[in-house]
């Protein structure tokens, strides 16, 4: 790609802003770090990577909280979202654990997973089981 | 505190105490070892003799408001039930000095170094510790019958006696504290009351015993680390414990810390107990280490809101979703095979 076509490109998204970050704090300042810095700049380019997971997938997991609000929750208070309003629900036993309950924490849960730890090992065992079902 | 500082201070406290104990006239290569969320971990040197520093970078009574004992025991108490430990046959290192908040050094102790490998990941998949990775699910049995044995009347009297009732009022407490943002966590929860064990006698616990906080050498165990998390309760409770899914390392099918199997397990603690724990009472209890783990990462985030810590608690709040997901799969599991 020549510089007059690059500069043809589209604008550089949020996405790609956090890739170049997360690429200067592994191949570059972690190098000139050391102990707990050196692994702290590791962390925050895991951290990043969150942060792009979430901005893709969240979403998909709104969408998924909108449907369990309309089935399960009274009309939205402002204050709350919806998981919240759902904990409190099931802490109050106002919400019955059933299997419907049950399949959508499962859904949710992959969502939330795939967003926050995609690598954390359960996380292939319980896709393959939930989405089996 | 700088190190030179710290160093200076350690000195100064440790030469009466290891007068006839340790050759040497002062402390050198003060180190800071990474890792420990929670509590600092120091290499030191006492003359030519390896040493190891525990202490806590903040004074215990600026986050008891927020956490509870969820972020454990003070050092001191640490100290005196490892000092316990010390007089059964698990690995334990020997302590040197304990000091308490208002001390220059901060709360702290000075500790033995043991030998061995700490990183699990080492010793979890190098083909030198092959023959310790086949004995230790049976060594851990064995250490945790041990560790259950001692006596609880000997105990710090913040170590006290409690009930499964007062447990799971204190997790709900954290959920409700933590503003109720985790659906899965409160399903677990009410899942885990529902099916709560007959309460049984309860022991001593080492209550953080996990493959992170083994120390392993080429025979197997070589220490069991980190106490800070000790309480009283119910013996399934370490077993299940030390099985959790979030402590294997990804090797989900040994299901004994990522190196053994159930049956190792309960036949090593069964070889000093004289009973055997049921499997079931170890999976129920799995459940419950999951829900532990959702809560210790909703306190770091907290802690870390609270301008205590640096971006790795910011970061482990997020790993909840781990315990959530293990807590939705083991019910899943328990529920329909």
């Amino acid at each position: 790609m020549t510089p007059e076509e690059a500069s043809a490109s589209a604008e550089i998204s949020a996405d790609l802003l956090l890739s170049a970050v997360k690429a200067f704090l592994v191949e570059s300042a972690a190098h000139h770090l050391e102990g707990r810095d050196r692994f702290n700049a590791r962390v925050a380019a895991n951290v990043l990577g969150i942060v792009q997971r979430e901005q893709a997938l969240g979403p998909a997991l709104q969408a998924l909280d909108q449907e369990a609000a309309i089935r399960w929750l009274p009309p939205a208070k402002a204050d709350e979202s919806i998981a919240q309003q759902l904990s409190r629900a099931l802490a109050s036993r106002e919400l019955a654990p059933d299997s419907a309950v049950f399949d959508y924490l499962k859904a949710r849960q992959l969502l939330v997973t795939a967003i926050n730890n995609p690598k954390y090992a359960s996380r292939a065992v319980a896709e393959a089981r939930w989405q089996r079902a | 505190m700088h190190p030179n500082e710290l160093s200076q201070h350690l000195t100064t406290a440790l030469a009466p105490l290891l007068a006839d104990k340790i050759g040497g006239s002062g402390v050198s290569g003060l180190e800071r070892l990474s890792g420990g969320a929670n509590n600092e971990t120091w290499r030191l040197a006492w003359g030519e003799t390896p040493l190891i520093l525990r202490r806590r970078p903040f004074s215990a009574g600026s986050v008891a408001s927020l956490e509870g004992n969820i972020l454990g025991l003070s050092l001191v108490d640490e100290a005196a039930v490892i000092q316990l430990a010390s007089q059964t046959a698990v690995p334990v290192p020997a302590i040197y000095g304990v000091f308490d908040e208002h001390h220059p050094i901060g709360e702290a102790f000075v500790m033995a170094f043991i030998p061995g490998e700490s990183i699990p990941q080492r010793w979890l998949t190098e083909a030198s510790f092959a023959t310790a990775r086949d004995r230790l699910a049976f060594q851990c049995g064995e250490a945790l019958a041990r560790i259950h044995a001692i006596d609880c009347g000997n105990l710090p009297s913040t170590i006290g006696p409690t009930t499964l009732a007062r447990r799971f009022e204190a997790a709900q407490t954290r959920l409700h504290a933590f503003g109720d943002i985790s659906p899965a966590l409160q399903f677990g929860l009410n899942w885990l009351i529902d099916h709560a064990p007959e309460e049984t006698p309860h022991v001593l616990l080492h209550g953080d015993f996990r493959t992170g906080n083994l120390l392993v050498n080429k025979a197997g165990l070589a220490g069991v680390l980190d106490w800070e998390l000790t309480h009283q309760g119910p013996p399934g409770e370490d077993l299940g414990y030390l099985c959790a899914n979030v402590w294997r390392f990804g090797q989900l099918e040994k299901p004994v810390g990522g190196f053994g199997h159930y049956a190792e397990l309960i036949a090593g603690y069964e070889s000093i107990a004289g009973w055997s724990p049921d499997l079931n009472t170890i999976r129920y209890w799995e459940i419950f280490a999951a829900l532990s783990w959702g809560l210790v990462c909703q306190t770091m985030g907290a802690l870390w809101q609270s301008g205590q810590g640096d971006v790795e608690r910011a970061a482990v709040a997020r790993r909840r979703s781990e315990a959530e997901l293990d807590m939705l799969l083991l019910i899943d599991e328990w529920e329909n095979g």
